[in-house]
């Protein structure tokens, strides 16, 4: 995982002047590079297409409107990044990304725009769970399946808020100050959707017999 | 002044919390799963656990990648090109195809993308039906109404007087007509 960027700023202002330690967005020399020339923007694509692409996947349920959303989202980010503004703060924490935040409610923003087009509930298919057994031992190689059909089913059946959340939080990873930035809640707000998830999940999977959870 | 019972949900949530901080750093380090407070939900513990193996992230195709890339290498090269050719001219990419966003497209507007539409359209649909029905009975009651008035202009008592004669001057007229 890349490092965050500090820097120690000198200059005008209160803050500034006591040359406090602030917070940089990560990817500020990628964003910064991309709008002097926005050929460069290509090292922020690469560096977020599969997280971008999964997070569309997971809401859409489709392999082919998840490419047509994350090629919105990409378009939309590229002719709008002199829009960007970095507003990364101490507590967004070591990871955190406000390139990342933006571009995820662009994708976000895109997503409901292809949902609503679409009106249609999520499908999350179950070849697609992309589990990676051994090819010689095809018990466990069904079992795993079988084990991640009924985990996507799980989250499919939530409600969309908290099934966004956790998507966020479990397939990107993201803090829980990057998802409010995402879904425009508080990150109290966010830690409650994720907690009532999991407690709904496990209810689920609990009464599930093949579940861990009896 | 906050609820006890919403202080316990933000607690148990902030419990819940930890507990996927520490599970998220036990993958990097390769750990099946991580230690967790004694008063954490069991179940909340195996869901996270469980999701935590099987959510997964899905990679696009390769075929996908690079097309995409050519596609933004495209509109990079004509968003360079512009300034130049304009000399300081806002650059405005025209949308060439149907996934370019449109010239007012805001990125950051808060989609309504609360999808659990069955919870919403129900009340939708019976308010619908109740707003329809008051309305269709409003407007007969009106009708009725207006017709036992009398009109109050001159203008509309000769119109009315114009159009009761006209009626039955048609209805002698057919009368007549079938004697005949």
């Amino acid at each position: 995982m890349a490092r965050p960027v500090f820097g120690r700023v000198s200059g005008q202002g209160s803050a500034r002047a006591r040359g406090a330690v602030t917070h940089l967005d990560r990817d500020r020399p990628l964003v910064e590079a991309a709008r002097r020339d926005p050929e460069r923007f290509d090292a922020l694509y690469r560096r977020y297409l599969a997280q971008v692409y999964s997070y569309a996947y997971y809401e859409l349920g489709d392999h082919h409107e998840a490419e047509d959303a994350t090629e919105r989202t990409f378009l939309a980010a590229l002719s709008n990044l002199d829009r960007f503004e970095e507003r990364a703060r101490p507590a967004d924490g070591d990871a955190a990304s406000t390139f990342r935040v933006w571009l995820f409610r662009i994708a976000r923003n895109v997503v409901a725009n292809q949902r609503r087009q679409k009106r249609r509930r999520p499908t999350l298919p179950l070849e697609a769970a992309a589990v990676v057994p051994d090819p010689l031992d095809v018990e466990r190689g069904a079992a795993l399946r079988d084990e991640a059909a009924e985990a996507w089913r799980a989250v499919g059946r939530l409600p969309a808020d908290r099934r966004r959340a956790v998507v966020l939080r479990f397939v990107e990873e993201m803090s829980t100050a990057e998802i409010a930035g995402i879904l425009g809640r508080s990150e109290g707000a966010v830690r409650v959707l994720i907690h009532r998830a999991l407690r709904s999940v496990g209810r689920d999977l609990g009464r599930d017999p093949r579940g861990e959870s009896h | 002044m906050t609820l006890p019972g919403r202080d316990d949900a933000e607690a148990d949530a902030l419990l819940t919390d930890r507990y996927l901080e520490s599970l998220l750093a036990a993958d990097d380090r390769r750990a099946a799963d991580a230690p967790a407070d004694a008063s954490l939900d069991r179940s909340v513990r195996d869901a996270a656990t469980r999701l935590r193996r099987n959510l997964v992230r899905v990679h696009p195709s390769f075929r996908f990648e690079e097309r995409l890339a050519g596609r933004l290498s495209d509109v990079a090269r004509s968003m360079r090109l512009a300034p130049a050719a304009g000399g300081g001219a806002t650059v405005a990419i025209r949308p060439v195809d149907r996934n370019m966003p449109p010239a007012d497209f805001d990125p950051l507007a808060d989609p309504d993308d609360n999808d659990d539409t069955t919870a919403r359209s129900r009340p939708l649909l019976i308010g619908g039906a109740l707003t329809s029905a008051a309305l269709s009975i409003a407007g007969a009651a009106f009708v009725a109404w207006r017709r036992t008035r009398p009109a109050r202009s001159p203008m509309a008592r000769a119109v009315r007087a114009a159009h009761a004669e006209r009626l039955r001057s048609g209805v002698r007229t057919s009368l007549r007509e079938r004697a005949d």
